[in-house]
């Protein structure tokens, strides 16, 4: 009897053993800084990014496995605002969810989480972030309707929610679509696009459009037109930057579309006819002025994707040839547009467009006039922080991140 | 396609006009019953001075075939039955009858019970790696036949919710659709909402078969990791059993089956079942305020959009036992049910509107006849799902888990929606076995089944739901089996997978796809108590239609979704023995590596609002699973069963989302495990029994059942900081039930308590979503029968 007693304790020895847990210690992975990349594991879709701190920007290398906040969610977005930084859920369907940390130690330490809705456009105004809501469909009962929050850096809720009506910007039975937001002085400027219900076509074209809005009442005082370029920015792209003296430069890259029916299927078209542009509404007033710069013979026949300010009336451009032109494309190159003398520098040291398979367009400035941090992803799946020299226009290899795609890369102080 | 078919079905003739050259020799044939004049199944009939025996079947029916001219003595025994002995004299070519009618003998069940077998254990010990649920012991609980099978040994049943909710069972590591349910044999694909194995009471049941890895010929169809077969039997010809139950969150439960069955062989069976449940269990959620949007963190909140019922009635017509069918019935099942729907994917999307309904009517057949010529059996079965779905959200408003909701916009609450769509579902299924001799056997089986989606949204004209949505799929399998009377048991096989879909996406329209599979199993008795099993097969599961074209609730379609191919063996060991005669142990070990390609596995979608199936280039698996039993007398009995397994992903370079491509640098998730498996869970329980308690034929029984989960991470194990309290995961739980049973007049009457998750822990499933909080449950039940003898 004590053999067969003996022989089922060695059955359930084997499987005792094969049941045995192995446990990883990656600890040792772990960053800490000042600087904050967000990095998605390209194998998990379905998943957000991982917050990771590192101590420069500049050298060495990063890892996702071990290291980084994990996130709920599928798309987030980023913000830095009055000593915060904030994380922004977006989900079609689901309601958003901002997460706000503060620096501590060079880690990033939640602080709170509160609800908003998918947002389309949002932008820091004054000690608040303000995030809009887009409607996508007319309302064939009643008005068709923006939703809009303000939620306070202090106290961390929603101080004012309202709804604005989105179809008097345009005033031409589109919906007016915000490319973004952007405050200027104490009002808010939105440049959109039209569309047309539940669409992302226009019967529109050749025409930039910003309305403006009051803070905090949202009262929309005016439209600001301009027909010598198509629509500013581009969808969640913003398309404007306030220099040092106020005044407001504004990119088009000319992608208004429509779609046509070609052998029973809805085939996209460009319809704009004017040339990628860059306008300017000088500070303090609300109307256009007479500047133009034409960024595609500056360029060579690129246009501007997406831009950053770091100061000197110098741009750091995500650039893209006219001819490989897409609605919602990122440009793999780099460009230094400097307004003032109204020139396209590209920049070099960048990899091969060939290995590159994206550029982030939320980076970090110093705003020293000279610096960018741009994130470099590379068809192999490594990447890298470059850095952006607007003055010698190069680009100079920086960390190293491997264990997913780069995001964003911003800065936080230790508070 | 043809040809092969064509060629498959020659074969098979050539094989069933070779037996009618071989001599007829003497026959056994008898039918052994108890003092009710109710068949015993799994009783065993034994040739003195010979090895051939037989079991009695279902019917309590055997055969002893292939016997020379002469005298015999016959003995017969079954598990608290006193043995019998017969006299028979058999002449060359003929067949000789004998009936048995056993007395039971209560002081020698003990005894005898480790040799005796219930048709239950009879499944356990076949080739394949089965293991068999008797559901009549679970009666006397609010079990449904989810419920049960998360009791066995290596099974995961995964649910989003209450009553009601959606399901996923995992097997030895596969989960999903690559485990098929079927019932009596029947696939299970096209019976609607309205019908499946969360909301059928375990009543309905005799016996559940759960097959891990290989499944055997007969359920034909594309399963992968696994089948679990409901046998819901006909043991008793005129019975009537009623339960009702009632518990925590306004559950009402109640399920009536009954059968009539005349003189001449005219018989009709119904079971007619319903379940109610407002599902208004507490759960613990990050709650936001919806009008300044700030979080409670941990607010523990009643779930209160969660209703759920439904109604179900399946009545079945025809004859039995005649020379043109041992069975043959004509039957329908209808039903309806309604469902609340409380939360998307995940805990964070809240509805309180939104809400679905679906009815079943569905015609069937079922044919079945043994020996049209000597030892081959056919069988038919047909039905046609004639019901409809509908999916309702038409309130323009956002909730919060306060139940408050406001305005939002003019899109339903996620998708505006009166959507009402038939899912025009049939399926036929056909076998043959064809039985050479003693020892050889041959199965021919083919399935077919249909799918084709057709509705409208009066809300929306621009809706791509009216696509075509259309797939048939067909799976013709062949096998041979070699058996050894409680010796041996050896099986090879082949399968022919076909499928054909239409998506109307010009661009994905698959053309149609067509696989091959085989494999082979063998199990070994190395002495009486010790039984050893292994297969191993080369399989194929093809896309499911829901997973092609979404439920139209919290599932997305994905119409690029490819077949996954598997290679996968398993190993068994069962081992009974007894310490003395009171105290008696019964070991099953198993264990099983797959390697699969293009692994189907579900993950949210790119917003997190819906799940998805998607494919994952290579995943393998070592799974190990374990059951121990115990058994004192006949008063106590305790086990449990462990299940550990290890899904690793071997993608090893992953692909770019934005341009499709393979990414040339290792994937950081590579040789990682698979987030949001469960990969270590067990369960154990103990019952005691006290007979004649209180009063003669009366009897108590008070049972435990302790269910538990090692923690697992949301999301890939290696990613991000583990130490802090960043990385989501689902935590680890146990959740212990308790239940009390009452007899009364040997089973007639019955009362039951239970109480379900009594400390109150907190369950999480399928991406965090919460299980039932604390609830009791009171179980009343009636049964009756009467056999005409």
């Amino acid at each position: 009897m004590k053999s067969k007693l003996k022989s089922a304790l060695a059955v359930m020895a084997v499987v005792a053993t094969l049941t045995a847990c192995k446990k990883n210690d990656e600890s040792k992975n772990i960053t800490k800084g000042e600087f904050i990349l967000t990095v998605t594991p390209v194998a998990s879709t379905g998943v957000a990014d991982y917050l990771v701190n590192v101590p420069t920007l500049d050298s060495g290398a990063v890892t996702t496995q071990g290291n980084g906040q994990e996130q709920d969610g599928t798309y987030r977005y980023y913000l830095t605002h009055n000593n915060k930084f904030f994380s922004m859920l977006y989900g079609q369907g689901n309601p958003g969810a901002v997460t706000a940390y503060r620096n501590v130690n060079g880690r990033l330490n939640k602080i709170t989480n509160f609800q908003t809705e998918t947002v389309q456009a949002f932008a820091a105004v004054n000690n608040d972030v303000l995030l809009t809501k887009v409607p996508r469909k007319i309302n064939a009962d009643g008005a068709t309707l923006y939703t809009y929050y303000q939620v306070s850096t202090n106290t961390l809720q929603i101080e004012k929610e309202g709804t604005l009506d989105a179809m008097a910007p345009a005033n031409n039975g589109e919906i007016a679509h915000f490319s973004w937001l952007q405050q200027v002085g104490n009002k808010v400027f939105a440049p959109f696009f039209p569309i047309k219900n539940n669409s992302f076509d226009s019967d529109f074209h050749d025409q930039a459009w910003i309305a403006v809005y009051s803070y905090p009442d949202m009262t929309l005082e005016k439209t600001i037109k301009d027909d010598r370029t198509s629509f500013i920015g581009k969808y969640f792209t913003n398309g404007l930057g306030v220099v040092e003296n106020g005044d407001v430069y504004a990119f088009s890259g000319s992608l208004s579309t429509t779609s046509d029916l070609v052998n029973e299927k809805s085939v996209k078209r460009f319809t704009d006819t004017k040339p990628a542009a860059i306008t300017r509404i000088k500070s303090g007033t609300t109307v256009f002025d007479d500047y133009y710069f034409d960024v595609e013979v500056a360029s060579g026949n690129y246009y501007i994707t997406n831009w950053i300010y770091v100061g000197n009336n110098k741009f750091v451009a995500h650039i893209q040839p006219k001819a490989e032109k897409g609605a919602y494309t990122t440009g793999k190159e780099l460009a230094i547009v400097d307004v003032l003398a109204k020139t396209v520098t590209k920049v070099t040291g960048l990899p091969g467009k060939a290995e590159i398979n994206s550029l982030t367009s939320n980076n970090y400035t110093p705003k020293d006039g000279k610096t960018a941090y741009i994130g470099v992803n590379l068809t192999n799946g490594l990447g890298y922080v470059y850095k952006i020299n607007a003055t010698a226009a190069t680009a100079t290899q920086g960390l190293k991140v491997s264990g997913g795609n780069i995001t964003a890369v911003q800065y936080l102080a230790n508070n | 396609m043809q040809i092969k078919i064509f060629l498959l079905t020659a074969i098979f003739c050539i094989a069933v006009l070779a037996s009618f050259s071989q001599t007829q020799s003497a026959t056994i044939t008898g039918k052994i019953t108890d003092e009710d004049g109710l068949p015993i199944p799994g009783a065993l009939v034994k040739l003195q001075n010979n090895s051939v025996s037989a079991v009695t079947d279902v019917d309590g029916v055997f055969k002893l075939e292939k016997l020379t001219a002469g005298n015999y003595a016959l003995t017969v025994s079954s598990v608290g039955m006193v043995p019998q002995q017969k006299q028979v004299s058999v002449k060359q070519g003929s067949v000789f009858n004998v009936n048995f009618s056993l007395v039971s003998s209560v002081q020698r069940l003990e005894a005898v019970s480790v040799i005796g077998r219930t048709e239950t254990q009879e499944t356990n010990r076949q080739a394949f790696n089965v293991t068999a649920i008797d559901a009549t012991k679970l009666y006397n609980t609010t079990l449904d036949i989810s419920g049960a099978l998360d009791r066995v040994s290596g099974v995961k049943v995964r649910e989003s919710g209450g009553v009601g909710s959606n399901f996923n069972l995992s097997l030895n590591g596969f989960s999903g659709n690559n485990v098929r349910y079927f019932i009596d044999g029947i696939p299970m694909d096209n019976f609607g909402s309205s019908f499946q194995i969360n909301n059928i009471p375990i009543n309905i049941a005799e016996r559940i078969e759960v097959y891990k890895g290989v499944v055997p010929m007969w359920l034909g169809s594309d399963a992968l990791g696994g089948a679990v077969n409901i046998v819901t039997g006909d043991r008793y010809r005129n019975y009537i059993d009623a339960a009702y139950s009632f518990g925590s969150f306004n559950t009402h439960r109640s399920v009536v089956n009954t059968a009539v069955t005349s003189k001449k062989g005219l018989t009709l069976q119904i079971n007619a079942f319903q379940n109610y449940s407002d599902n208004n269990y507490k759960v613990k959620v990050e709650a936001s305020d919806i009008y300044t949007g700030a979080y409670a963190p941990e607010a523990t909140l009643r779930r209160f959009h969660d209703t759920y019922h439904n109604e179900a009635l399946i009545a079945n017509v025809g004859v039995v036992n005649k020379s043109y069918a041992d069975k043959l019935l004509f039957g329908v099942t209808v039903g309806k049910n309604y469902k609340e729907i409380q939360t998307g994917a995940r805990m964070v999307s809240v509805f309180g509107g939104w809400h679905r309904r679906g009815n079943i009517i569905m015609p069937s057949l079922k044919y079945k006849k043994h020996d049209i010529v000597k030892g081959l059996d056919l069988t038919i079965n047909a039905n046609y799902n004639l019901g409809n779905e509908q999916n309702i959200d038409t309130m323009n408003v956002r909730f919060d888990w306060y139940g408050n909701s406001k305005p939002n916009g003019s899109s339903g609450e996620r998708s505006r929606s009166l959507y009402k769509y038939k899912n025009n579902n049939g399926l036929a299924t056909a076998m043959l076995n064809y039985k050479i001799n003693e020892n050889h056997s041959l199965a021919l089986s083919n399935v077919f089944s249909t799918f084709n989606r057709k509705g409208n949204d009066p809300l929306s004209s621009s809706n791509n739901l009216e696509r075509p949505s259309k797939t048939n799929k067909n799976v013709l399998g062949l096998g041979y089996n070699f058996d050894v009377k409680d010796k041996l048991s050896a099986t090879v096989f082949g399968k022919f997978y076909h499928q054909n879909t239409s998506t109307g996406r010009s661009y994905t329209d698959m053309a149609a796809t067509s696989k091959l599979g085989y494999g082979t199993a063998l199990s070994y008795f190395i002495n009486p108590s010790l039984q050893i099993k292994s297969s191993y097969e080369l399989t194929n599961r093809f896309p499911e239609a829901v997973e092609i074209f979404g439920d139209v609730e919290n599932q997305e379609g994905n119409v690029n979704l490819k077949p996954q191919i598997s290679n996968n063996l398993n190993v068994g060991v069962i081992y009974s023995f007894a310490l003395n005669s009171e105290d008696h142990f019964s070991v099953t070990a198993n264990g099983a590596y797959r390697y699969a390609t293009d692994f189907i596995y579900t993950r949210l979608n790119q917003n997190q609002s819906k799940l998805v199936a998607d494919n994952l280039e290579g995943v393998n698996t070592w799974a190990a699973d374990a059951e121990v039993r115990y058994s004192h007398k006949n008063w106590l009995s305790a086990g449990f069963t462990l299940t550990y397994q290890y899904l690793r992903n071997l993608q090893k370079y992953a692909i770019d989302p934005a341009t499709g491509e393979q990414q040339t640098s290792v994937s950081p998730v590579y040789l990682d495990q698979m987030p949001n498996i469960p990969y270590f869970f067990g369960n154990a329980d103990a019952s005691v029994s006290f007979k004649d308690f209180g009063k003669k034929g009366n009897t108590l029984n008070v049972g435990a059942n302790v269910l538990f989960v090692h923690d697992f991470w949301l999301y890939w194990p290696s990613l991000g900081e583990s130490t802090g309290d960043s990385k989501y995961g689902i935590p680890l739980q146990l959740s212990p039930d308790i239940n009390i049973v009452y007899s009364l007049k040997d089973g007639r009457y019955n009362i039951g308590l239970e109480a379900k998750n009594i400390t109150d822990a907190l369950l999480y499933d399928n991406f965090s979503l919460q299980k039932p909080s604390r609830g009791f449950y009171l179980n009343l039940r009636y049964f009756i029968n009467q056999n005409r003898k």
